[in-house]
């Protein structure tokens, strides 16, 4: 029986539903374009990585010399290993990345939080807006304004230390500092902006639950507990993801602009985007550095592929795709 | 008519000989410097010559030449376009589309452009820059000009090739994706290096040494002086402004190698500081830069003058060192500083920094490959008309009135001649091309308070400047690029460093050196040397 | 619907927050900690500002300082000197903000709708699609080889625009955003209301996802308006070039004298000697910061109102 109600409706409903797929996929129609222009036709050009790239004289254009460069296998990868810096700028990378990654969600998180429970609205938005401001200054900017402290002639921190009868610390040439420092300025600087997208996500959240919550006499902290936590759970864990597929890449600016690239420092400064930097600088080769990038987005995208599968298992809901 | 044909066809001809040859020979010399002193003359034919090749230009079809300039301020070429290329069109049958890359985007832009093969026809190049001359040579980026099939030199330039000196057309020999020769014109500018000590007067006077003094002793006797000075002037003050890289190059008596990491040199070629034509201590070879004595007592000294309070730490640090630098030069805070010369900087810097500044030079002027590469136009190999770009950039070196045109803008519009120099209007700030960067300066009228005779002056001080028995050699790093990626990294952790002592050699030096034999500099070594072996043989030839 | 709501409930909510909200000493607590950490994000923006107004001697003698030896308007007089050019680069930068703005939020907004809806048969297939973009690219010189000789982005407004009109980690962002504030019965009852797809994402969901919105149009201007690398590739016009990378160009021509000044010769020093190099820095960073942050508050009301706002109640 059942299966002839279902006979019977499916053509009507199959024509909404064509309908319905045709509409949205109509939605999705301007991005893919875009996608397809801007990002999938330009993809060729990961063949670089394998390649000893030459311009091909005869008639020279991209595709051209791609195309006419010898394949080289793996040798443009090489370069990345073959050092005896490897580990320490792998281990800086990650390292690094591991730790903010946590501590900028814990922090972000407690941070929307707390703007939300903020009853005066002009507090709460001076707040929110001042926090966003680091976002506008450069690292080469900031750089700066940290030298102002730490410069080894000049600087706040140096005459502070003079007067106080101490041995001014040379920051720039003792790297033992410059874990903190660093990761007070990646956090200084990125803590506004995913601020901003939790108390987005805070804010969507329909009040009427909160209520509920307080009619059933759930106090303040169980209702961030029960309530808001429980919805910001989704992004907490996309944006987790998301910066999971980044752990091979690191902020070139920070770590290249802040500690003023100074040599003493490598130890505790160095990371795959500035060693990469400046072997390039070295040799000029195309193909090594989309080497580089292709290797950086590789593992990234191993990683996100691997969070994602165990996201699933726990909560399909909250996994990227 | 006739007699003006003939005469380039000599030359043409002479100057294949000598390329093909390799420009090794003595008579040669002599032969290239009889050229360049007779450049006046020459100069003065291609007026006529000029007016031979307009009858021509009616054959030509017409074509547009897109031209790709560095460091250039431009932003209203209207006027200059137009004059500039109504002349071409009757001399050429060209017009001009120039790109005026700046300062901050040429190295990306061009480099994307030629890597993409953008319509351009010709780009500037040279030691330095981005799209760096042997390396872009190498990857096919540009035209083999002397081509012994299709000769664009002899064919149509060699009024071109005969005002240039010998050492730049021997510097702009070198091996590329066609084979060894040339893929580029050198311009001629200031293409001698001379590093000098520079010398802040007033303060050395006021503590009663006078510029002999420095010029009696050298970097290792500094001391009393320093010490008088540092004493005077108080705990805040750093007598020594050093820029790390030419310190070292300075006091240990070696050349920029060209093609050898970015930044950091790891190699080293010892010249003789009193005959640079003549090989240094070490003969033709090149040297690991930091395992040599020489450098060893370089920086042992350097420590000592860290220590004793005479170097800014700020020289230490990469991204600070070259702002204190200007900052302290402008301010007069030093005493000794280094310097790269340029002829005439003393009086211009005099002028800036409102105190008399003296140069006191380490070694005599001398021509390497990067000086003698310093600033140079290619041929794309993507141009459509490769012919017709060399057309024009001899005629733009060879023609006063066509470089100055394009240089200093248009006469009366955008600069005067008030007495056989060049007076700015205030028309020229929105065309300010980077003058040394478009090809033989010697062509234009002196620049206000240079005097009437500077590029007398110029041709007497730069033609004296002999090459170094290198010249031309580039380091391929092709086949040890992995080493070199790893080297340049440990290079930029200490090199800064030790140059100018704010770390103690006899800790770091040797963890250093482990650390470049742990990465192959070795083997980089070895390639370096087999290269200019076989680069040296080739030139003997 | 939201409207006549919120008249209604919006005395009694105001009620509501103050008895629902965090203990005094929290708040305080609160006001205190977040206090001390936008001092922090300030401070430095501040040191900008006094950089700017510094004279380029009292640098050189005492460094950066909060206290400066002698104040200078050189650096502004200097950008001001650009005169013609810099008006017509503000109001480039303010148009392909704009502009970008729109399109860059809209297409977003379109694309991640549909990932975010469940009964999409291509969901899957589309969110990876763009997600696969967000970790792989072609490089730089494949993507300026497509943009200029194949879409002829060249010295025009779409230069600008049309390559950042997509970024895949916003679109992940924002169908984030739809899941956690739009509630699937939503959209079926507004399909068994007859409600087309188009009609029950701009009259229904849009006014729910607001914050989101506004989130999302804040980074796109904000990328937009900062953005300067895509200029320099694409835009030599000077009629085209926005505030952005003219002053970065100024920026950067500084930054690449003083770097190279041993290859240039003496033309570089002089050049450098006429720069308020420094304080004409920090200028810059003003003249770009202050109209954005203005425009800050804009897209604030939204993201901060939806405390209030709150949403359609089924």
């Amino acid at each position: 029986m059942s299966q002839v109600i279902a006979k019977s409706k499916k053509p009507a409903k199959g024509s909404v539903n064509k309908k319905k797929t045709l509409a949205l996929l109509s939605m999705v129609a301007p991005g893919a374009i875009w996608l397809i222009l801007l990002r999938y036709i330009p993809m060729f050009g990961i063949t670089i990585a394998f390649k000893d790239y030459k311009i091909y004289t005869k008639a020279p254009s991209l595709v051209n010399n791609i195309i006419h460069s010898k394949w080289v296998g793996l040798k443009n990868f090489k370069f990345i290993f073959a050092t005896t810096d490897s580990w320490q700028m792998i281990r800086n990378t990650i390292g690094y990345n591991a730790l903010w990654i946590v501590l900028g969600l814990v922090i972000s998180v407690v941070f929307a939080i707390m703007l939300n429970e903020i009853n005066n609205k002009f507090v709460a938005k001076s707040y929110q807006t001042l926090m966003f401001f680091p976002y506008f200054l450069s690292w080469v900017v900031a750089s700066y304004f940290l030298l102002a402290f730490l410069d080894p002639t000049r600087g706040l921190l140096t005459h502070i230390q003079q007067n106080l009868g101490m041995t001014p610390t040379n920051w720039y040439n003792n790297p033992k500092p410059w874990p903190v420092i660093l990761t007070i300025a990646n956090l200084w600087k990125g803590i506004g902006y995913s601020t901003i997208l939790y108390l987005a996500a805070i804010t969507g959240i329909d009040s009427s639950q909160y209520e509920a919550a307080s009619i059933d006499g759930a106090n303040k902290w169980q209702q961030i507990r029960y309530v808001t936590l429980p919805h910001l759970k989704t992004i907490i864990i996309i944006l987790f993801i998301m910066n999971v597929g980044k752990i091979f890449n690191a902020d070139f600016g920070l770590f290249y602009s802040v500690p003023m690239n100074s040599g003493p420092l490598y130890p505790a400064t160095q990371v795959i985007d500035t060693y990469v930097y400046n072997a390039l600088i070295a040799t000029n080769n195309v193909g090594m550095s989309s080497a580089a990038g292709l290797l950086q987005n590789v593992v990234g995208f191993i990683c996100i592929m691997f969070a994602n599968t165990i996201v699933k298992k726990v909560d399909p809901d909250s996994s990227l795709f | 008519m006739k007699k003006n044909k003939v005469l380039p066809l000599i030359l043409s001809v002479a100057m294949l000989s000598t390329l093909l040859t390799g420009c090794g020979s003595k008579a040669s010399t002599d032969a290239a410097a009889t050229d360049s002193a007779s450049t006046e003359a020459t100069t003065e034919t291609t007026t006529e010559a000029g007016a031979d090749a307009s009858v021509d230009a009616s054959s030509l079809e017409p074509v547009t030449l897109k031209w790709y300039l560095h460091g250039s301020n431009v932003t209203d070429d209207a006027a200059v376009l137009e004059a500039a290329n109504a002349y071409l069109t009757e001399k050429l049958n060209v017009t001009l589309e120039p790109i005026w890359g700046t300062w901050g985007d040429f190295d990306q832009n061009s480099v994307l452009a030629i890597n993409g093969g953008d319509d351009v026809d010709i780009y500037f190049t040279c030691s330095w820059s981005a799209d760096e001359y042997n390396a872009f040579a190498k990857k096919g980026a540009f035209v083999r000009l002397d081509n012994p099939d299709n000769n664009l030199v002899a064919e149509y330039a060699s009024d071109l090739w005969s005002t240039l000196p010998e050492v730049l057309t021997n510097g702009a020999m070198i091996e590329g994706s066609d084979g060894y020769g040339v893929y580029a014109v050198p311009g001629y500018k200031d293409i001698a290096t001379q590093n000098c000590w520079d010398i802040n007067v007033p303060l050395l006077e006021k503590y009663g040494y006078t510029i002999d003094d420095i010029k009696n002793a050298d970097y290792y006797s500094f001391g009393d002086i320093l010490k008088t000075v540092k004493e005077g002037e108080g705990s805040d003050f750093y007598p020594l402004l050093v820029e790390g890289m030419v310190l070292e190059r300075m006091v240990t008596n070696s050349v920029i190698v060209t093609g050898d990491s970015g930044t950091n040199n790891l190699l080293s070629y010892y010249i003789d500081p009193v005959d640079v034509s003549k090989e240094g201590p070490y003969g033709n070879k090149m040297l690991s830069k930091f395992e040599t004595p020489e450098y060893k007592k370089f920086v042992e000294q350097t420590r000592q003058y860290f220590l004793d309070g005479y170097i800014d730490p700020a020289m230490g640090n990469k991204n600070q060192a070259n702002d204190v630098r200007v900052a302290k030069q402008l301010t007069g805070e030093y005493l000794i500083g280094t310097q790269s010369y340029a002829l005439g900087y003393e009086t211009q810097a005099s002028k800036e920094r409102k105190f008399e500044v003296a140069m006191v030079p380490a070694t005599p002027p001398y021509v390497d490959t990067t000086s003698s590469q310093g600033a140079m136009m290619a041929i794309s190999t993507s141009s459509k008309n490769p012919e017709r770009a060399m057309m024009f950039l001899n005629l733009l070196n060879t023609d006063p009135y066509l470089m100055t045109l394009l240089n200093y803008g248009v006469e009366g519009t955008h600069y005067d001649i008030v007495d056989g120099e060049a007076v700015f209007t205030a028309k020229r700030d929105d065309y300010m091309p980077w003058t040394n960067g478009m090809g033989n300066v010697t062509l234009l009228p002196p620049q206000e308070g240079q005097g009437k005779d500077f590029y007398d002056k110029f041709k007497e001080y730069y033609g004296a400047a002999k090459e170094v028995p290198n010249l031309g050699w580039a380091f391929d790093p092709t086949n040890v690029e992995t080493e070199m990626g790893a080297l340049s990294n440990v290079a930029e952790e200490y090199a800064l460093a030790l140059d100018t002592g704010t770390v103690d050699p006899a800790e770091k030096l040797p963890e250093f050196i482990q650390k470049l034999k742990d990465n192959g500099i070795d083997k980089v070594v070895e390639e370096a040397n087999l290269q200019l072996d076989a680069f040296m043989s080739a030139k003997q030839q | 619907m939201s409207h006549t709501n919120n008249s209604v409930v919006s005395p009694r909510r105001t009620k509501k927050r103050r008895l629902n909200s965090v203990s005094i000493p929290t708040e305080i607590v609160i006001y205190i900690v977040l206090g001390l950490f936008c001092l922090a994000c300030v401070l430095p923006f501040l040191f900008v500002i006094i950089i700017s107004f510094t004279s380029e001697d009292s640098i050189r003698q005492i460094g950066f300082s909060f206290i400066p030896a002698e104040w200078s308007l050189e650096a502004y007089k200097y950008v001001i000197d650009l005169g013609d050019q810099l008006w017509r680069s503000y109001f480039n930068s303010f148009f392909v903000t704009l502009l970008g703005t729109f399109l860059s939020v809209l297409i977003c907004i379109l694309y991640s709708y549909a990932l975010f809806r469940p009964d999409f048969k291509y969901r899957k297939f589309f969110t990876f699609f763009c997600f696969f973009t967000m970790m792989f690219g072609g490089g730089l010189a494949p993507t300026y080889m497509v943009c200029k000789n194949m879409l002829h982005l060249s010295d025009n407004y779409a230069a600008m625009i049309v390559p950042m009109l997509l970024n895949p980690f916003n679109i992940i962002i924002m169908r984030t955003f739809f899941q956690s504030s739009v509630p699937e019965s939503l959209i079926e009852a507004a399909a068994i209301d007859g409600s087309g797809e188009y009609n029950t994402l701009f009259k229904i969901i849009i006014p729910i996802a607001k914050p989101g919105i506004a989130t999302i149009a804040l980074l796109n201007a904000l990328a937009y308006w900062n953005e300067w690398f895509i200029p320099m590739l694409y835009v030599r016009d000077a009629n085209h070039i926005p505030l952005q990378y003219l002053l970065m160009k100024m920026q950067n021509q500084v930054d690449f004298l003083v770097k190279n000044s041993s290859m240039i010769g003496a033309e570089a020093a002089n050049i450098m000697s006429d720069l308020p190099k420094d304080s004409l820095r920090m200028a810059l960073v003003v003249l770009i910061v202050v109209p954005i942050a203005c425009a800050y508050p804009f897209f604030q009301r939204f993201i901060i109102s939806g405390l209030t706002v709150g949403s359609v109640k089924g």
